[in-house]
């Protein structure tokens, strides 16, 4: 998780808007990627549940797109997505080879941990009252989000005994 | 893509159909995402840019986007990128592959690219193992490393790809790393605009052969942007200076960067075609030369 040239302390709404609609664009972007490594190999369960986890990316991030433009119509842009980086998104190396549908879902709920963190370090430094309160919200959406995710781990029926890890090759010698 | 009086390209303009195949986790995937970006911000179309590469795992990397690319010959990356910018100046050129390709069996080209300076951005995907052949000692292999051709530890110092170029002279030297896919776009963005030979190292995890150390988490607690560390990228010693704790610390951003660049071999070339052209006989008459008088 990384941010760069971002002043919380004057930051605008519109400003706070439009980072919170990249932060679910990257974390969109990012399962859509994790889904397509899944069907490279042969993975069709955990790519189901990213595919999933791109439905709920894209949801929210059209929620805060309305929102947007009920507020600010299309005035451009003063954020870009260099200003942030692995903000809810998974990390590269959440995806692993022949990954259990556990697995997948564990990565994604660390990523909601990782993005309910973000917004709660960032609050103590908002000035403005409604960016404070857009963050607020988000940071709550994150528990909502882990629940999701959690809800969708109880269902799961216990992993086999046999780690997705070893399915894949050791260095031996050759 | 899209157009608003004259052409804008995003990121997506530059990724092919074709899947990447590396396996999941890897670091490559960033490093992609990174060129994407990089070449989004330049702005060039994909027709312009050929993207050459050796062979391993970072080397499959042209397919993945939609510039002209070469997929080659192992650790010659380097040597067929020349010879595409020297038959077409215009094209963008990139070359890229993975550490064993650029520093051991194609170690001997990079001295040659750099003295003249070829207007060429060299992008390593430097993951410190033979990935794709399953797991071999490469050139930046730490000393001790064991692996299934050093199985009780290797004995040879590996090679500082940093200071390896910077000793030849390269006029651009930049280390990036998935651990800030903003930053290395904005580095292989600088790297591609310097005029000459540009070289970014980039520090990719192996998730299936790599080291704990050296995966993503491992690669953070030792990373130290040089910007913050307030380095001054025209000071070439100092860069070198930095460049000495390849292996302990993970320095991100712009070593070095020639505040004055040389001319590139393509100038050269141009300087010396444009002298020699008044002497030179019309194409019809080329034939001449081979004819005994």
């Amino acid at each position: 998780m990384a941010i760069r040239g971002i002043d919380f302390t004057t930051l605008s709404l519109k400003d706070a808007l439009d980072l919170a609609i990249l932060v679910e664009e990257e974390a969109q972007e990012r399962y859509e990627e994790f889904a397509a490594q899944m069907d490279q190999h042969r993975t069709p369960d955990a790519a189901k549940f990213f595919r999933y986890m791109v439905e709920n990316e894209a949801k929210h991030g059209r929620e805060l797109s309305s929102r947007r433009v009920q507020l600010f119509g299309d005035a451009p842009r003063s954020v870009s997505r260099t200003m942030i980086y692995d903000i809810e998104a998974p990390d590269y190396d959440a995806a692993r080879a022949f990954m259990s549908p556990r697995r997948a879902m564990e990565a994604a709920l660390a990523s909601e941990v990782k993005a309910h963190g973000f917004f709660e370090a960032a609050l103590p430094a908002i000035k403005d009252a409604e960016v404070h309160a857009l963050f607020a919200e988000l940071r709550d959406e994150e528990v909502l989000h882990q629940n999701l995710v959690k809800g969708e781990l109880a269902k799961l029926p216990p992993d086999s005994a046999v780690s997705d890890e070893d399915f894949v090759d050791e260095p031996a010698p050759q | 893509m899209s157009t608003t009086g004259t052409l804008e390209y995003t990121p997506k303009d530059y990724k092919s159909d074709l899947k990447p195949i590396w396996c999941p986790g890897c670091g490559d995937f960033s490093v992609v995402q990174g060129i994407y970006r990089a070449l989004a911000a330049i702005g060039r179309p994909p027709h312009e840019i050929a993207f050459v590469s050796g062979i391993g795992c970072s080397s499959r990397i042209p397919g993945y986007t939609t510039a002209y690319g070469f997929n080659s010959v192992h650790g010659r990356a380097l040597p067929i990128a020349q010879g595409i910018k020297l038959a077409n100046p215009d094209l963008l050129v990139l070359a890229a592959g993975g550490d064993g390709d650029g520093f051991s069996i194609g170690g001997g080209h990079i001295a040659h690219l750099i003295r003249r300076n070829m207007d060429i951005t060299y992008i390593v995907m430097d993951n410190q193992i033979y990935g794709l052949t399953k797991g071999q000692l490469s050139p930046t292999s730490q000393k001790g490393r064991v692996t299934c051709t050093s199985r009780f530890g290797s004995l040879e110092n590996p090679v500082n790809p940093l200071l390896y170029v910077l000793a030849y002279g390269a006029g651009f030297v930049a280390q990036a790393s998935p651990t800030d896919l903003a930053g290395m776009a904005a580095v292989i963005e600088e790297a591609i605009r310097y005029p000459g030979f540009a070289f970014v190292n980039i520090q990719s995890p192996c998730v299936t052969y790599g080291e704990e150390g050296q995966q993503i988490k491992g690669l953070k607690a030792i990373s130290e942007s040089l910007a913050g560390l307030g380095h001054n990228p025209a000071d070439r010693l100092a860069a070198m200076d930095l460049a000495q704790h390849y292996g302990e610390k993970m320095h991100l951003g712009v070593f070095y960067r020639n505040p004055e660049p040389p001319p590139t071999y393509g100038d050269l070339v141009k300087e010396r075609q444009a002298l020699l052209s008044k002497d030179a006989l019309p194409k019809e008459r080329i034939l001449d030369l081979f004819i005994k008088k």
